[in-house]
């Protein structure tokens, strides 16, 4: 396949993004881009959790191994977080996360923590932009195409 | 810290390191002692737990290491500890895994006395148990300690042959072979009170220089660490889905590995929770996803997610990778994996129980780019 034709390839395709939102901020701050009628790419999947540290690393990579092109977490700000640490606890799961990931190759880059609040309507709106655009320029997971894992 | 000399008597070291820990064992001061012995059928060497020193027979020596021994001192002293002192001869990953389970909550070191001893490495069960050679392992190995051939690479775990640390840290007392002449003598370092108290009444030689013992330790940590380090570099090739995924590819779900692990300790076990359990339409969902769905499914999920939930306190002592019935030799995964992951948390398994476990702290200024952009 031609360089060219790839490209063309990689700015159609339409990424699969699953989001954890934590229920008290971020999933807040995704309802209020609603309510406040801020557009922002369909690509998320939103699955709201009580807290960003209550996502096992499992959750994710179950994602990314059928074939989430991206996973993202979203938690309070540090400090916020209505269970005190979770976020803090959530941010080192993450750091593991990725530097596991990064020792097999397996394209941490697929995998974002940001933290929003409840009334950061337009600032969840920008990084659900952001994200599908980093994403659709990777490319699709290449997990995907695997079925026997 | 003392160190004395147990001359070997007899040209036997197994009479004499038996004689020894029946010393320790009769003299009252501790009930039992968890010692590897033997089984009737000589084939293997399991970690007996012994309260009459009549019956003591041990061997120290043995290479192999058929069960992870911080588990059994795990199971022997989690519900409650004992109440006099029991001796434990470990092995020095195994230290390690037994520091790392008292921080997890799953081991008690109150009344435990660590007799540790210095390892040459271990070969695996069913080597062991078939062992090519005319000679038992015990005797083979102890020929090329004598010798100080490297006969016996050939045939160690792949996890002993670039161990972290053969030399046992955290024992009350260390039974040492490096540095010096196990023809005749073997080196007791005394680390603690009680391993004091306990050696008491032992006739043991006072050690003239101290140097040998300590040149020998810096020898042998900086020729593994040197395998460790082409280790690594042979091993970085395992990058990339394609290249994990067929790296699991044997891989068949059995969690044999999790089992065999000092450090998986959990009662239930995510992976084999009824969160796996789905109604027809939801595997066939996942077919259509793919166009197709190898059963069992989820392998290299339960790898993935099991190396996340241990990889910080992994010991390194392999014994995964000898449960494994289809021989993936999973330290080729594992050790690349936890040296990176530790060294990202600055974290040493096994070795303080002070240290904390970085999964259960955190602080509020570190990893700002994490979470930011």
């Amino acid at each position: 396949m031609s360089e060219e034709k790839k490209d063309h390839m990689k700015q159609d395709f339409e990424p699969k993004i699953v989001g954890f939102l934590c229920n008290w901020c971020s999933y807040a701050g995704a309802d209020l881009a609603g309510t406040s009628r801020i557009q922002y790419p369909p690509n998320v999947r939103i699955i709201r959790v009580m807290c960003s540290g209550s996502v096992d690393s499992m959750y994710i990579l179950r994602a990314l191994l059928e074939g989430a092109d991206g996973v993202f977490v979203g938690g309070c700000h540090p400090g916020d977080c209505h269970y005190i640490d979770g976020n803090y606890k959530a941010r080192r799961r993450m750091v593991l996360l990725e530097n596991i990931l990064g020792t097999l190759g397996l394209e941490k880059e697929r995998v974002w923590l940001r933290w929003i609040s409840a009334s950061e309507g337009q600032k969840f709106a920008d990084t659900m932009k952001e994200m599908t655009e980093a994403i659709r320029k990777l490319g699709p997971n290449p997990i995907a195409k695997h079925w026997n894992l | 810290m003392t160190h004395k000399l147990l001359k070997i008597k007899d040209n036997d070291v197994l009479k004499t390191t038996n004689d020894f820990l029946r010393h320790l064992l009769s003299s009252g001061k501790i009930q039992a002692l968890l010692v590897p012995q033997s089984t009737p059928s000589k084939k293997v060497v399991y970690p007996v737990l012994i309260a009459d020193p009549k019956k003591l027979h041990a061997d120290i020596i043995a290479p192999i290491l058929p069960v992870a021994t911080a588990t059994m001192v795990s199971k022997m002293t989690k519900v409650q500890p004992p109440s006099k002192p029991v001796g434990v001869v470990m092995r020095s990953c195994q230290i390690r895994a037994l520091i790392e389970l008292v921080k997890l909550n799953q081991a008690s070191l109150t009344n435990i006395v660590i007799i540790g001893i210095d390892c040459p490495g271990t070969f695996p069960t069913n080597v062991y148990a078939g062992f090519p050679e005319k000679k038992t392992p015990t005797h083979f190995l102890l020929e090329t300690m004598i010798k100080k051939t490297d006969e016996a690479e050939q045939y160690l775990r792949s996890a002993c042959q670039v161990c972290k640390d053969p030399i046992p840290t955290h024992a009350d007392i260390v039974l040492g072979f490096y540095g010096t002449d196990i023809e005749k003598e073997i080196i007791v370092e005394v680390h603690s009170e009680i391993g004091k108290d306990l050696i008491k009444e032992i006739p043991l030689e006072d050690e003239k220089e101290g140097k040998n013992r300590e040149n020998a330790v810096k020898e042998i940590r900086e020729e593994k660490t040197k395998k460790r380090i082409v280790f690594l570099k042979e091993k970085e090739g395992i990058k990339g889905i394609e290249k994990v995924a067929e790296f699991f590819d044997k891989c068949v779900n059995c969690h044999n590995c999790r089992q065999a692990c000092p450090i998986c300790y959990c009662k239930e076990c995510l992976f084999d929770s009824a969160v796996f359990d789905a109604e027809a339409y939801k595997f066939i969902r996942r077919a259509e996803n793919k166009g197709l769905f190898k059963m069992p499914s989820d392998a290299l999920l339960f790898q993935l997610g099991r190396m996340n939930h241990m990889i910080l306190s992994c010991v390194e002592c392999g014994l995964c990778e000898q449960a494994c019935p289809n021989n993936i030799p999973l330290m080729d995964v594992f050790i690349p994996t936890a040296e990176n992951a530790q060294k990202e948390f600055d974290y040493h398994p096994g070795k303080d129980t002070t240290e904390k476990i970085p999964m259960i702290v955190y602080r509020e200024n570190e990893f700002l780019e994490v979470g930011e952009k």
